[in-house]
């Protein structure tokens, strides 16, 4: 039990080193890596915080973040937006790598201590996920805010997806239906999403969604 | 089991019907039809779910899963009047939207309709976590709306809106989760709406301040709460015009209804407070909103400002006591009807002019006669002129911020409320009136049909309240409580 409780503290730091990751690699494809990886980990903190309860629930969970976050949603993104995949171009950000990762570890810090005052002693399952959740949640709206590319920040918004059911698997656990939505939902997100972006990518040349600024209250046009 | 409970189901599997509808049968008169027979079948369905909720009978159709409560039936009632009119107004209007190309009008009758059932799930369901995943699809299912036009600009503000709602649904998914955590550590299985109102005295505050704050940021968010409002404008005034009074008039109250919903979950946590979070979040979407209406060179954005304005005022509204929780209900359904008729008018005006921009455009009376008449009720009525709907419910919103002796909150909102009023008639009031920039045009007939139609509750709830909606506000409002 001691085991399997210290290999999920182990499991939860790779998930947010698996995030940094995530938030500041400059080439599509191994943004896109990061997030099998960072969905891989979350599946492994699931299976062992099933075990560790002895929950059916949780391992229905597994299963469903399996095929929705590490098959069927990299299977969409690289079927829609193939090109824009394997497009060797530096993801542009509007704060440079080092400042990023200072002010990650920034937020990671904020997280814990935000968390720390709901955790006593009844809530020792969630030590580690529901900090590590919650950081996760903040890097990704932060990359979200500073990233200016489609591809980039559509897998930030599932990067928070994650975090948020990192921590949501240590502290609740919903009926199989209701998980199986939430699953199906993600990956309609996805799919609508990567659809909008192969438009935009057509009409613009590029995926660069930071040119797009028609819209404001400036000058009548 | 009661009628009422089956029309539960019968309001969202109406436009689903309709979707199937508009994918087999390739002719467009048909997904017109289709379209329009099922929003006032779905319609009828809500009103008749409400009748029965002000009795008290029904309102539950699979227990612990699907079941309406009064705000549920509320939302349900102007989401299908909404409907109707939407879909009345599109017969007319998406020809010239998609002119000579029948696939694209039929896509967006497919569209239109799945958007509508996604949004009718949304207060049926008992379960939060659902409601999050429904409020999820509200977007999903509306980004090709938006985006409809495929211009640069339509899909600058899809794209906003996505990235920008869909990251505030999932910050609010951890508001969710948080508050089942509450129900988990008070051993408590079932995870419905009464469920976590029950156990909420119990709860960890520090756990249920927490999600508020998420909660409050996530769907303040998609709400178009300042300063997460940026991407309301954009969305609400590239869409096609019914789709813009679907998001303006109902979409943003659909997710104002989960933070509404689980108000009593929070009022009941002790040293929280969400009613000062309430009044300053409220106050200053009601602010910003007001200056920046004065701002605008486009009048569908205009209009779509006044959206973040009447949301911020709703917010305000659970600051404001117990007549607070009735005159923000009561706000919530005047709006809902007067917004979409505001649009609904605005469209009208692009139709004969072809232009967005407010100085491009004078004379409307002359030349469009029709559209000028219901821009300028609209605009009257959404600036809060009587003796429309909106006169009176925000006097209910005065009389109860009086009530509670909030009189700097009270002053600060009537000075907000009258620079947007005149930021409105001033904009408006040029596009009518003076000499005529475009030559006249006859609207399409179900246009102004579906205007004539969305007039009526404007003009008729400014001179009473009919006992029935009197009943279900009052009940409404006691769910806030």
């Amino acid at each position: 039990m001691a085991a399997l409780a210290s290999l999920n503290t182990v499991v939860g730091a790779l998930f947010i080193l698996m995030t940094f990751l995530l938030m500041v690699s400059r080439q599509i494809q191994s943004v896109l890596r990061a997030f099998v990886g960072q969905s891989l980990l979350l599946v492994l903190s699931t299976v062992l915080l099933a075990l560790l309860h002895h929950s059916t629930e949780l391992a229905v969970v597994a299963l469903i973040t399996v095929a929705a976050k590490v098959i069927v949603i990299p299977g969409v993104l690289t079927r829609t937006l193939g090109q824009e995949l394997r497009a060797r171009r530096e993801i542009e950000s509007a704060v440079n790598v080092p400042v990023s990762l200072l002010l990650m570890l920034g937020l990671t810090v904020l997280a814990f201590f935000l968390v720390a005052p709901l955790l006593g002693p009844p809530a020792a399952r969630a030590a580690v996920n529901l900090p590590l959740g919650l950081a996760a949640l903040l890097i990704g709206v932060y990359t979200l805010a500073i990233r200016r590319e489609a591809v980039a920040q559509v897998l930030s918004l599932m990067a928070i997806d994650n975090g948020v059911f990192f921590a949501g698997v240590a502290i609740t656990t919903s009926s199989a239906i209701v998980e199986a939505a939430a699953g199906l939902e993600g990956v309609m997100v996805v799919l609508v999403v990567a659809i909008l972006t192969r438009t935009i990518a057509q009409h613009l040349g590029s995926t660069e969604v930071s040119s797009l600024q028609q819209l404001g209250e400036g000058v009548p046009r | 089991m009661r009628l009422s409970a089956m029309l539960l189901g019968v309001i969202p599997a109406a436009p689903l019907v309709s979707a199937a509808l508009c994918l087999v049968v390739k002719n467009v008169r048909v997904a017109k039809l289709s379209t329009l027979a099922t929003a006032l079948l779905a319609f009828a369905a809500s009103l008749a779910v409400a009748s029965d909720v002000t009795r008290h009978v029904g309102g539950v159709l699979l227990p612990g899963w699907i079941g309406v409560n009064a705000l549920a039936a509320l939302i349900l009632v102007l989401q299908g009047f909404v409907g109707l009119t939407a879909a009345a107004y599109s017969w007319g209007y998406i020809p010239h939207l998609a002119p000579g190309d029948p696939a694209r009008q039929r896509r967006y009758f497919l569209n239109l309709n799945l958007f509508q059932a996604s949004l009718f799930v949304v207060p049926l369901l008992l379960q939060p976590v659902l409601t999050w995943v429904a409020i999820e699809l509200t977007t999903v299912l509306s980004i090709f709306l938006v985006s409809f036009a495929n211009t640069r600009e339509a899909l600058e503000a899809a794209w906003k809106y996505a990235v920008i709602t869909i990251m505030g649904a999932t910050v609010a998914a951890f508001g969710i989760f948080l508050l089942l955590w509450g129900l988990t550590r008070n051993h408590v299985t079932v995870q419905t709406w009464s469920a976590l109102i029950r156990t909420a005295p119990h709860m960890p505050a520090g756990v249920v301040a927490l999600a508020f704050v998420l909660i409050l940021i996530g769907f303040g968010a998609k709400v178009g709460l300042v300063p997460m409002h940026t991407w309301l404008p954009d969305a609400h005034s590239q869409a096609p015009t019914p789709v813009c009074a679907l998001l303006s008039g109902v979409e943003v109250s659909t997710v104002l209804y989960v933070i509404l919903r689980l108000w009593p979950v929070f009022t009941a946590v002790p040293g929280l407070s969400p009613q000062s979070w309430a009044l300053v979040v409220g106050l200053v979407s009601v602010g910003t909103a007001a200056f920046l209406l004065l701002q605008v060179h486009d009048y569908k954005r205009l209009f779509a400002f006044s959206t973040v304005e009447h949301m911020g005022m709703l917010l305000l509204c659970l600051g404001l006591g117990p007549l607070g929780a009735l005159a923000c209900v009561y706000q919530l359904t005047t709006h809902g009807l007067t917004k979409s008729l505001a649009f609904y008018g605005s469209g009208s005006v692009l139709l004969a002019t072809g232009t967005r921009t407010i100085g491009d455009v004078r004379g409307l009376l002359r030349s469009a006669p029709v559209a000028a008449a219901a821009l300028f009720v609209g605009a009257l009525a959404i600036a809060g002129a009587p003796p429309f709907a909106v006169f009176l419910s925000e006097l209910t919103i005065f009389r109860a911020a009086a009530t509670a002796q909030d009189y700097l909150v009270l002053a600060l909102l009537l000075v907000f409320l009258a620079i947007a009023f005149l930021g409105i008639l001033r904009r408006t009031g040029g596009m009518i009136f003076g000499h005529p920039t475009h030559g006249p045009v006859r609207l399409p007939r179900s246009v102004a049909a579906a205007m004539l139609v969305g007039i009526v509750p404007v003009v008729v709830l400014g001179i009473y309240l009919p006992l029935p909606l009197y009943h279900l506000l009052g009940m409404a409002a006691a769910t806030l409580r």
